[in-house]
């Protein structure tokens, strides 16, 4: 058996990354009605062809998914058929009068106050818009009235379109080889790369093991500031998330004492000129960012053209 | 129609820790498919393929993959993401054997739930409408399911807290997981709320780390230096997304992959294994599973917990590496059947192996080893 | 030996910028439903299903198939998920060949989708990059493959206009295709003059973003006559990759995808393409990749791939169509566009095309590829 890398667990600075990203989910038609009816106070379930009724409403039963025969509304009254409490709040299945089904949501309440069986009914948040928040959640409601499942009439147009956003976090660890090539950017300003397994010129990013030959790496190398532009081309398009200016030229350039490219842009102020003067083979240089160095690839605001 | 029949020949694991903080995915990676050869008589070269698993929202990578292919050692030969534990990436390397196309398989998965907030893995899993608004997310399905079971059965949380301990001790004393004092009874009752009624000791605890399970068509497993040990059975079952639908107190995909499983190995029970190596996120889904399997009638999956020879790696509750369990059960399973025994003794010859995925393990996976 | 694995239903959607009347797992319903219509069966029938979409960023939907499978009515079901970038669909369609080749089922479900209208696409697929190493600076890959061909285009003289006629071609072949959206006729002017986005690549080079799912059952030779009289059998099939950050690497050729077809041509008896095979569906994620493609596929001398398209040769009438359907740029959903070159090849040799059927085709060629232009993969299907 064997339990590789060897190391004692050590306790080491993170790099802290983001992924934030903005969506327009559609929800269809049956949660897309449901969406616009419960900003109305209304309730929206699938009817099945055998009679059962499902709230919220889908457009495929969770059962077997079958298409619904019809929309129908369901009462804001049921019964609590499970729970729990996670960081303080309660969190149960909710079936409602008349359904087939029982579904998730927050229960307003202590979890002393709770058992399966319980009769709730639906708080209401008149300012919560289209969303199933628009319930804040459910309430015991021990003689709450047995509600019922009625026709629902003339259908709204669904909704089309639901904002949402998400945010991950990330700290990812540097590991033994990103450690030392950041910490070395940072105190001396020096890319080190690892000399590939049979080779003199160095991996950059380092690692432990080769890409190609999957064998250990060399000894460590200093690499220049300098290098040879391997493949670019010319940013015209402004996207969501982009960090500079357009125009300016992506570039992969093969430092001096490397094999493999590091990844950063060329700024221009002309098209037609950058097409001619900066391509594959072209010598350029890094211009350092001013002011202390963080240990990350910005410390390097730029590469220029080397002229001549 | 003649199947080739495939045989696990060798596995290796980095230790199971609550962060690797001095390693990257590709550190952790690199290592247990160097380590996977040692002792097999074979290398990278004779590998036919490379079947990976893990999470790009876990990795904070896109086709994360794509970035670790050096490291997985797949430079050159076919390669394929299962984004799902690591025992469906080892089904998929069955298959693929099994067809007669390829003799030898790497599978590798790898898991470091350190470096992300690992609710958000789980909660970004449900439905975007209904589900993920209200705060709906695995420890509060795990905690419904629990709520459930315990009252359904009588159990109490001093049950579990017990199995949980067992387990710890356990994963002590098999090494490979870095802990410290194995809690006791007390210490798992006393945890802290997770998700009521559990405590955070009777979640699975998520934990950093890489697994690798090299795979060979017959012949290659028995010119091998070791006894080959055979999967002889596979199933698999996903269940409705809507948590409130699928049966309370039982798990229908775990007996749906287990019938499946058996029926391939010719198995009448999933009893005729001598050991279970099974995947529960929590305490009582250990119960569910063994219950699912057929090892306990409903209910009863306490007493078949705590026997002899369920999960005496420790399982899934003190090292979870999520998306990578499943497969360091399957290793773990291997190595009890591959293990020597003393002359005059005789070892385990049959072992059920369990992985799970989603909220609340709605699929499931199970196979059969036999050597 | 395994069994043989035939195609033996399709069903996509019909694509479109912006689906805002259905769910991510709407869309994916309606490919399944025409698949197990075309291949006459039911859900009931179908032993395993495999789901495959890009990125989970491209949806906000972590491990979606957990969501769609109620969509689909798959419940119960042996149902798993492969990603692989832009090639997942062909990953996934692998994935099944393998579980009906190697008796795992007798009848496979592979759906594969995207529903790129609902997240920011290029910034997603940045997130491709390393985050300590280049991420900062990723415009998607487009900045990337624009820069690869660049550097094809000083090496072997290839000009803008050898992409342009790529693209120019699949345009006006999309319209024909009752499954694109993007059905406007253009001139290799009309490219060339296009705005530069990432130079060398130009609007017109680059494919439109889609909302799309596509599914095919898959039947091993025992059961595949239940579904249809004439199946496009799978003769070879493989998905090679190679490490994104190696030292050699010059994307001069495809290396992975040279790899894969020396395999699969192999496998099938394929020992001159250009000559044997009757049509061609490639997954060409901007105009450039089609060129390369042409060289590592062995459908010309490596370097050779402007004159190829130059001559005519990919064309409708010409000797070696390539994309009758108009590949990408008729409809791009990223996720699904393997498993929809292979629906395109598969009704060729069915005879049953509906884009622009090819007579008497009975040989096709599928390439499919994801990720950092390292993950590349092609089949061969025949009657």
């Amino acid at each position: 058996m064997y339990y590789a890398p060897e190391t004692t667990p050590i306790d080491l600075p993170t790099f802290h990354s983001q992924i934030k990203l903005p969506y327009t989910l559609t929800p269809g038609r049956a949660a897309g009605i449901f969406l616009v009816e419960i900003a109305n106070g209304r309730i929206v379930g699938s009817r099945f062809k055998d009679g059962s009724v499902i709230a919220p409403a889908q457009d495929f039963s969770p059962k077997d998914g079958e298409e619904p025969e019809a929309l129908v509304e369901a009462p804001d009254t049921g019964e609590l058929t499970g729970f729990t409490r996670v960081d303080g709040a309660v969190i149960g299945l909710i079936r409602l009068d008349g359904c087939a089904n029982a579904f998730t949501h927050r229960i307003l309440g202590e979890l002393a106050d709770l058992k399966v069986g319980q009769r709730v009914k639906a708080e209401w948040d008149g300012a919560a818009g289209q969303s199933i928040l628009a319930i804040k959640g459910f309430v015991v409601a021990a003689d709450a009235p047995v509600g019922t499942v009625k026709e629902l009439g003339e259908l709204p147009e669904p909704l089309g379109v639901v904002n949402y956003a998400f945010a991950l976090d990330y700290e990812h660890a540097y590991g033994p080889y990103y450690g030392r090539m950041f910490d070395e950017i940072k105190q001396n300003g020096v890319f080190m790369g690892v000399r590939g397994s049979n080779a003199d010129e160095a991996l950059l990013p380092p690692r432990e093991i080769d890409d190609i030959t999957h064998k250990r790496t060399g000894t460590w190398k200093a690499c220049a500031d300098t290098g040879t532009i391997r493949a670019c081309s010319i940013i015209n398009i402004e996207v969501y998330g982009q960090t500079r200016q357009v125009p300016y030229v992506y570039a992969e350039v093969v430092l001096d004492g490397a094999s493999t490219k590091m990844i950063h842009v060329i700024e221009i102020d002309d098209l037609e000129h950058a097409k001619k003067n900066i391509k594959p083979g072209t010598r350029v240089r890094a211009v350092w960012t001013k002011g202390e160095r963080q240990g990350r690839v910005s410390d390097i605001e730029r590469f220029e053209v080397i002229d001549g | 129609m003649g199947f080739s029949q495939v045989a696990v020949l060798a596995s290796a694991q980095t230790e199971l820790r609550p962060a690797w903080n001095d390693a990257q995915h590709i550190d952790l990676i690199s290592s247990v498919v160097t380590n996977v050869f040692k002792g097999t008589g074979l290398s990278l070269d004779d590998v036919d393929f490379v079947i990976d698993s893990g999470s790009d929202v876990l990795d904070g990578r896109s086709i994360s993959n794509c970035g670790f292919l050096g490291a997985l050692g797949a430079h050159h030969k076919e390669e394929a993401r299962v984004e799902e534990d690591g025992l469906w990436a080892a089904l998929y390397g069955v298959n693929k054997i099994r067809s007669g196309a390829s003799k030898v398989g790497l599978i590798v998965a790898y898991s470091k739930p350190s470096e992300s907030a690992i609710d958000l893995y789980w909660s970004a899993m449900v439905e975007p409408f209904y589900q993920r608004p209200v705060g709906f997310g695995q420890k509060a399905a795990l905690g419904m399911q629990a709520q459930r079971y315990l009252a359904a059965y009588g159990i109490t949380d001093s049950d579990l807290a017990d199995l949980v301990a067992r387990r710890w001790a356990a994963a002590a004393a098999n090494g490979g997981v870095a802990m410290g004092d194995a809690p006791d009874a007390a210490a798992v009752l006393g945890a802290g709320e997770a998700a009521h009624p559990l405590t955070n000791l009777m979640l699975s605890r998520p934990v950093d780390g890489a697994v690798a399970v090299l795979l060979g068509a017959e012949d290659v497993a028995r010119r091998s230096g070791r006894a080959p040990v055979f999967i002889t059975g596979m199933g698999t079952s996903m269940e409705t997304h809507a948590f409130a639908e699928r049966s309370a107190n039982t798990l229908d995909s775990v007996a749906a992959a287990a019938k499946m499983a058996l029926g391939k190995a010719g198995w009448d029970k999933a009893g005729a294994a001598d050991v279970a190596e099974i995947s529960g996120p929590s305490a009582v889904g250990e119960l569910l599973v063994l219950e699912g399997l057929g090892l306990a009638d409903a209910g009863k999956g306490l007493n078949a917990a705590m026997g002899d020879g369920i999960n005496r790696s420790g399982g899934a509750l003190p090292a979870d590496p999520v998306i990578a369990t499943g497969l360091v059960r399957l290793a773990e399973a291997a190595k009890q059947l591959a293990a020597p025994v003393r002359g005059g003794a005789t070892g385990p010859e049959k072992a059920i192996v369990h992985g799970t995925g989603g909220l609340a393990m709605q699929t499931n996976c199970v196979f059969t080893l036999e050597v | 030996m395994g069994r043989e694995v035939g195609i033996v239903g399709v069903g996509q959607t019909h694509h479109s910028r912006r689906r805002t009347d259905v769910s991510q797992a709407g869309l994916v319903r309606e490919a399944v439903n025409r698949a197990l219509a075309d291949a006459k069966l039911s859900m009931d029938d179908i032993d395993t299903v495999v789901v495959a979409t890009g990125p989970v960023l491209f949806g906000g939907v972590n491990q979606p198939e957990k969501w769609v499978v109620d969509a689909i009515g798959a419940q119960g079901k042996s149902v798993v998920r492969l990603t692989s970038g832009g090639g997942a669909g062909f990953a996934g369609a692998l994935a099944g060949y393998y579980q009906v080749a190697g008796g795992y089922s007798e009848r496979t479900l592979v759906v594969a989708y995207d529903k790129l209208s609902e997240g920011p696409l290029q910034y997603s697929i940045s997130t491709l990059y390393d985050p300590f190493w280049g991420r900062e600076f990723a415009v998607g890959i487009m900045g990337f493959s624009a820069a690869y061909w660049r550097a094809r285009m000083d090496v072997l003289g290839h000009t803008e206009e050898a992409a342009a006629m790529c693209a120019a071609k699949n345009r006006n072949n999309a319209i024909n295709n009752p499954y694109a959206h993007q059905k406007k006729a253009v001139t290799v002017e009309d490219v060339l003059n296009s705005k530069p986005l990432c130079w060398p690549i130009k609007l017109l080079d680059v494919p439109p973003i889609s909302d799309g799912a596509a599914a095919i059952v898959l039947a091993n030779d025992k059961v595949a006559h239940h579904s249809n009289s004439r199946p496009a059998w799978i003769r070879g099939i493989a998905y090679c990759c190679e490490a994104d950050n190696a030292p050699e690497r010059s994307l001069m050729v495809s290396e992975p995808l040279a790899l894969a077809s020396r395999q699969v041509y192999r496998a099938a008896g394929i020992t001159n393409p250009r000559r044997q095979f009757d049509v061609v569906e490639i997954q060409e994620p901007y105009s450039c990749f089609e060129l390369n493609y042409y060289e590592s596929l062995g459908l010309c001398p490596p370097g050779q791939a402007a004159d190829l398209v130059a001559s005519g040769a990919t064309q409708l009438d010409g000797d070696i169509p390539v994309n009758p359907s108009g590949g990408c740029m008729g409809a791009n959903p990223i996720g699904a566009v393997g498993v929809i070159r292979l629906i395109e090849a598969a009704t060729q040799v069915m005879g049953r095309n509906e884009s622009h059927q090819i007579k008497d085709a009975k040989l096709a060629l599928v390439q499919s590829g994801g990720g950092w232009a390292n993950l590349r993969g092609c089949a061969v299907l025949s009657a």
